[in-house]
């Protein structure tokens, strides 16, 4: 056992871990865990197979950075899909009554009534929930053999148990914070998957193009902290617009009634 | 026609939001591969942060503007 291999590979693996498992958890809340875990088992039979079939040569043949480029573009695509409606909603643009809404109004009957509702799957769920965990398994698989190839004895093992390891951690940490998740607003939920997806889907599409970010993976949370901050200006701008709107269209018609006395007069 | 529009709505179901982000990624790859844009390759995260804002920024500015 090389101990030194076995927590690099862990540390890196963890990083990893993360970030598929929180696109996990989140199509898992957000849109149902059928859907969600599918995604992630599909990912992982993929990845078995390509491993597989392809061994230590996983390196030369994978294309990563192309990936990270195409995983990364469809992650912003859906975010922003997602982030703008949520800002919509916030921002009093867009009416919380919608199609969205009564299905969850006609879901929460079904539970009320005590009957038990099937959850569909959601082409979209497993999707994101495949990406993510495809591309972050197929990095975790690159720090398993380049750390364990850099030792002639026991180097891919030891990174492997490492790894493993990490694995097992995350998904432990995972189910304990998982019930305290879904007390959050359905809304608040969609507007943070909405953060996450366009910080995931930027910061990978950059690396896609070869871009190295400072701090590597840790300026993942400074993505999310700006995305926060600008969601929050486009809020408050847009709630600005609504009000202004208004004060507007009040003015227009006293003054249209203020004339219309006048003529009766 | 109706698989397009199909995995236009499932992709995304928003043009700005489709344009504006191909266009990002149009210009990143010019950045990327045209030696005359090497210096701006540094800079190639920070570019698609802005570009993703100003895409976000342009799809809510319509919605806002429809609603008048």
């Amino acid at each position: 056992m090389q101990w030194a291999i076995a927590i690099a590979a862990f540390l890196a693996s963890a990083v990893e871990f993360v970030e598929a498992f929180t696109i996990v958890l989140v199509v898992g809340i957000t849109i149902n865990w059928r859907s969600s875990l599918l995604g992630a088992f599909a990912a992982a039979a993929t990845l078995a197979a390509i491993i597989a079939t392809l061994g230590v040569a996983l390196v030369k043949w994978v294309p990563i950075n192309d990936f990270r480029l195409v995983v990364g573009i469809i992650l912003i695509l859906f975010g922003l899909k997602w982030l703008k409606k949520a800002i919509l909603r916030y921002s009093g643009l867009k009416a919380l009554h919608d199609e969205e809404a009564i299905f969850e109004e006609t879901m929460a009957e079904i539970r009320a009534r005590g009957e038990t509702i099937v959850p569909r799957f959601q082409p979209f769920g497993v999707v994101l929930s495949y990406k993510a965990v495809l591309l972050e398994g197929l990095e975790v698989a690159f720090i398993v053999i380049t750390f364990g190839s850099s030792t002639a004895v026991n180097g891919i093992t030891s990174a492997a148990i490492g790894a493993t390891v990490a694995g097992i951690l995350v998904i432990a940490a995972g189910a304990i914070i998982k019930a305290p998740l879904t007390k959050v607003p359905e809304n608040t939920l969609k507007f943070i998957v909405g953060i996450m997806l366009t910080s995931f889907g930027t910061f990978w599409a950059a690396e896609g193009f070869g871009f190295e970010w400072p701090l590597s993976d840790a300026f993942i949370p400074i993505l999310v902290v700006l995305y926060l901050l600008a969601s929050y200006g486009l809020v408050t701008w847009l709630k600005w617009n609504k009000q202004h709107r208004l004060a507007m269209a009040n003015t227009s018609s006293a003054s249209i009634s203020t004339e219309q006395e006048k003529v009766h007069s | 026609m109706k698989v397009i529009k199909a995995i236009y709505d499932f992709l995304v179901g928003d043009m700005i939001i489709l344009v504006g982000v191909i266009i990002a990624m149009l210009v990143l790859a010019l950045i990327n591969t045209i030696s005359a844009f090497a210096p701006l390759r540094a800079a190639t995260g920070f570019l698609l942060v802005v570009a993703v804002l100003a895409v976000l920024t342009a799809t809510l500015y319509r919605e806002a503007k429809g609603k008048r």
